[in-house]
């Protein structure tokens, strides 16, 4: 009995620090949540109770914010690296995974590697380079720098999802009559789809995120969303009832997105050292 | 239709040999079965065949062209793999309707022909289903519709049972059987199970690293092994070794027992290979070899006796109602009609 | 009825192998193998941004000698990576350890929460910084508010004008941002171990703790490892936030590496020195990306 009620306690306090640990992770974002619907006077006091307003999320897109341009630089911007990104990283994941190729060991840890490279070190030269051929705050730019963050990750985590394809499965379509390249097509591709989506999502979120690229590279035409909230700093301080209304429009559409990929996530994290 | 010919065929990753310079000459209509354990090289012969796997040297011929160049889509053969292969994000009549539309067969033409292969394999009333949706024996059927929907020079079967349990199986291998007697087309099959070789085959090519040891009937294999490892391979429970010397016509055990005739030269160290169908069982002195049971088995349809005297341990086979208890003593006198005398260095048979 | 070939096939696909994987190469060449070698070059140069010619204008080791003899600010940030790299990777992994042994045997709550541990993950770091400067406030402050309570000698501190405070707050932020992450691959590794070798060691009179000790312990090692390396890694490439929430101050009581880089090279335009601090900073990475290549390939070639 004591043994009993000794493990409805142990599961009880197990609960309270689950419940304690969700509560805190979610408390910064709720914050902002609440005070993204607050008044610029409501927001300077702790009310949990206040009369919700939409003006906010008006407000940061006029003039002088004009939160739109950015929207749409870091839409184009993600979208596009993305779109580079994928078919480029797909090819080379299918060669890496069903082939044996020259250097494929020192290719692959090279492209691992460059992962983790500081991304201050790779925006230097960039910076030199575009201030030279104009290049210099424009989304081309950005783009292109981009896909350094985001091909490794492509590469790996199609590769992951390519090595999960049965080989049994591609041998059957070319001893039934498919040349390679009809193979990929009718074969792999459909079966990768899932996961070469995946990939996109995931290689999306991160180029909508970057931050210190589109810092140094832009200060107006070509400025993303997360640049943006540098905006909304006025000669009295920060203006937290925008900050918030901005913060929702980066991360909203990036949690839809993450929940639909949560069971990837980590995978494509660890490019692929943990499954 | 056509024959199979193996020329030297070699293959090798860097140091480990899969193939060793085999040749071999599959004949047209055929029903040839590539029997061995695991990692002996049968598969890689298949694959070779099919064109998965690039010889190292040695030519394949499939009819009258050597096809050593060619792809796996040129060479008109069929396969059935033994994860079954099949196209997930297919309907089973796509998976099935495959090898035509990438041949370009026309739209009119493909239907009754994927129909008629559902038919063969009984999976009609599932053409519209995925994969997934069905059992393993039914993935199976899909496997071997999609190699019959056209008719290849060649079938190719990669361990096409072993992915199923024990009764599917045996329901399978009949159809096979069957549906290979309708269709009369040359059919090279791996398998590890002797069962599956000796009721399927025309022929059993027995390899063992990368060297097939013995080219026969499954006849010729059973009763007539090459040598001491096709002998222990085929039978269930396997043939019995026993190492020992001929001294006078007769076989003695190491320790020095005479256990039977067998004529034969003098010989200082010979392995005696008997079967546990050819021990006959009596009481004790009314044999030749009084042994103590070590364990008795009863499987229903028969009884098995692990006997031992010495360090010594063969199994006989026992009649139906023959009922014993471990530590019995027994007599065992074997067919003299049916021993194998083997060198125990190189596993070669000795005739005498 | 073979069609012949003009190259025989198997020539074909041997082409065709790296005529796919050509296009990546070049992106990641072009995209991030370039930048570092070009970085290298000018770490070797004057380098001034405002100055024309000096970015061809050759130094020697001018630069790094520069920085690690003379800079007191290199060094402060290096102390303060360090610290920050020690601290955050500690925190992260015990806490995110404990979680994941809470949240590890499922269920709907558990799982529920597990879901929502891809939030914050899914937050830009940038944002993380706004937010905890936000929740951080003196005035209205929510965390502000709620340390005050829990510790009077906090109240109504000005946290980001303090810098041990501001240091705080910057782990806080991070550990925060990370920690979800962390959790889940965890909770990967915890669901992995074979429930029979737990049971068998339960069967075998093992307590709770020793249960955990001796068998899950060891076989989680290689997804720690994984975990350790890569928040090493990206603790000691923090920008983000540090940019958001402090800049680096007060004075430089946070300034990271990767912003000492960041205000050398774009504020002061001394492009050529912050290079050759960039690349001091790669030397650490080389050892880290070493061990977690080992992890992966070791993982690639079990399988």
């Amino acid at each position: 009995m004591t043994g009993n009620r000794l493990r409805r306690l142990f599961s009880a306090i197990q609960v309270a620090l689950i419940l304690v640990a969700t509560f805190v992770m979610l408390v910064p974002i709720a914050w902002i949540f609440l005070a993204a619907f607050k008044t610029h006077v409501d927001v300077y006091q702790l009310k949990l109770f206040f009369r919700p307003t939409l003006e906010n999320f008006g407000t940061v897109f006029d003039a002088p914010f004009l939160l739109g341009a950015k929207l749409f630089n870091s839409t184009i911007v993600a979208l596009v690296t993305v779109m580079l990104a994928i078919p480029i990283a797909t090819m080379a994941a299918y060669s890496f995974s069903r082939f044996h190729l020259r250097g494929e060991t020192a290719m692959l840890v090279t492209i691992l590697a460059t992962q983790f490279v500081p991304a201050v070190i790779i925006v230097l030269p960039f910076f030199v380079m575009f201030r030279d051929i104009g290049l210099l705050d424009t989304r081309v730019g950005l783009i292109v720098v981009n896909l350094a963050i985001v091909m490794p990750f492509a590469i790996w985590m199609i590769k992951g999802f390519i090595d999960g394809i049965p080989l049994d499965t591609e041998e059957a379509a070319m001893v039934d009559g498919s040349s390679r390249v009809q193979m990929i097509r009718n074969i792999v591709l459909p079966m990768a789809a899932p996961g070469i989506l995946t990939a996109g999502i995931f290689c999306f979120i991160i180029a909508w995120n970057e931050f210190l690229f589109a810092l140094i590279l832009t200060n107006k035409n070509a400025v993303t969303l997360p640049i943006g909230l540098a905006l909304f700093k006025a000669e009295e301080g920060d203006l937290w009832n925008l900050l918030s209304a901005a913060g929702i429009i980066i991360m909203l559409p990036m949690f839809i997105l993450a929940l639909l990929i949560r069971k990837y996530f980590v995978q494509g994290m660890t490019m692929g050292a943990v499954r | 239709m056509a024959e199979v010919i193996l020329r030297n065929l070699t293959k090798r990753w860097g140091d480990v040999v899969g193939v060793d310079d085999q040749s071999l000459h599959i004949r047209d209509r055929e029903f040839l079965v590539l029997l061995g354990p695991s990692g002996c090289g049968k598969t890689t012969t298949m694959r070779m065949i099919a064109g998965l796997e690039e010889p190292t040297s040695g030519e394949v011929w499939i009819g009258d062209r050597m096809v050593n160049q060619d792809l796996p889509k040129d060479r008109d053969v069929a396969m059935v793999f033994q994860n079954y292969g099949l196209y997930p994000h297919m309907s089973i009549f796509d998976n099935i309707a495959y090898p035509l539309r990438v041949r370009h067969v026309t739209k009119d033409e493909i239907r009754p022909r994927v129909e008629d292969a559902a038919r063969k394999v009984e999976l009609v009333e599932f053409l519209d289903r995925r994969p997934r949706a069905l059992s393993g024996g039914q993935r199976q059927r899909v496997a071997l519709a999609r190699a019959i929907v056209r008719t290849p020079k060649v079938f190719l079967m990669d361990e096409p049972l072993s992915n199923l349990d024990a009764k599917l199986r045996v329901l399978m291998r009949a159809e096979l059987k069957h549906l290979s007697h309708e269709l009369m087309t040359t059919t090279v099959y791996v398998t590890h199970d002797q069962v599956e070789a000796m009721t399927l085959a025309d022929r059993v090519a027995v390899m063992k690293d990368g060297i097939i040891q013995q080219l026969g009937t499954p006849d010729d294999i059973y009763n007539d092994p090459a040598n001491m490892f096709v002998a222990g391979f085929i039978g269930s429970p396997a043939m019995n070794l026993i190492k020992g010397s001929i001294k006078d016509g007769d076989f003695v055990t190491a320790g020095g027992r005479r256990l039977t005739p067998t004529g034969g030269k003098e010989n200082h160290s010979v392995v005696l290979g008997v079967r546990a169908d050819d021990i006959r069982i009596s009481d004790p002195g009314e044999g030749r070899l009084d042994v103590t049971i070590y364990a008795f088995e009863n499987t229903g349809d028969s009884t098995f006796l692990t006997v031992q005297w010495g360090t010594q341990r063969i199994i006989a086979r026992g009649g139906r109602h023959l009922r014993k208890e471990q530590g019995d003593v027994v007599s065992i006198t074997m067919d003299p009609d049916h021993l194998y005398l083997f060198d125990p260095g190189s596993g070669s048979r000795i005739r005498n | 009825m073979g069609r012949a070939w003009v190259r025989p096939p198997r020539v074909r696909d041997n082409i065709l192998k790296y005529l796919l994987v050509a296009p990546a190469v070049v992106v990641v060449a072009v995209t991030a193998i370039w930048p570092l070698i070009e970085a290298a070059r000018l770490s070797f140069t004057v380098g001034r941004l405002n100055r024309p010619g000096s970015l061809e204008q050759y130094l020697g080791w001018e630069n790094y000698v520069w920085a690690v003899m003379e800079e007191p600010a290199f060094w402060n940030s290096v102390w303060v990576t360090a610290a920050y790299t020690f601290l955050t990777v500690a925190l992260t992994t015990i806490l995110a350890l404990a979680l994941a042994l809470l949240l590890a045997p499922g269920g709907r709550l558990r799982s529920g929460v597990q879901t929502l541990l891809i939030l914050p993950f899914a937050m830009s770091p940038a944002l993380i910084g706004v937010s905890f400067r936000f929740m951080f406030n003196p005035e209205f402050g929510l965390f502000d508010a709620f340390f005050g309570a829990l510790i009077p000698p906090l109240a109504n501190v000005s946290w980001l004008a303090d810098p041990i405070l501001a240091f705080a707050v910057c782990i806080m932020a991070d550990v925060w941002g990370w920690i979800p992450f962390l959790t889940l691959v965890l909770i990967g590794g915890l669901i992995s171990v074979p429930r029979e070798t737990l049971e068998a060691a339960q069967i075998d009179g093992a307590n709770g703790w020793r249960v955990f000790r001796d068998v899950t312990l060891p076989q989680l090692a290689p997804v720690l490892a994984v975990v350790v390396i890569l928040k090493s890694i990206f603790s000691l490439k923090t920008f983000d936030q540090i940019f958001m929430l402090t800049n680096g101050g007060p004075g430089t009581a946070t300034q990271t590496l990767s912003h000492y880089i960041y205000f050398n090279g774009m504020k002061y335009g001394q492009i050529g020195f912050a290079a050759s601090v960039a690349w001091l900073m790669v030397i650490p990475m080389i050892f880290l990306t070493y061990a977690y290549a080992k992890l992966v390939f070791r993982k690639d070639q079990a399988q």
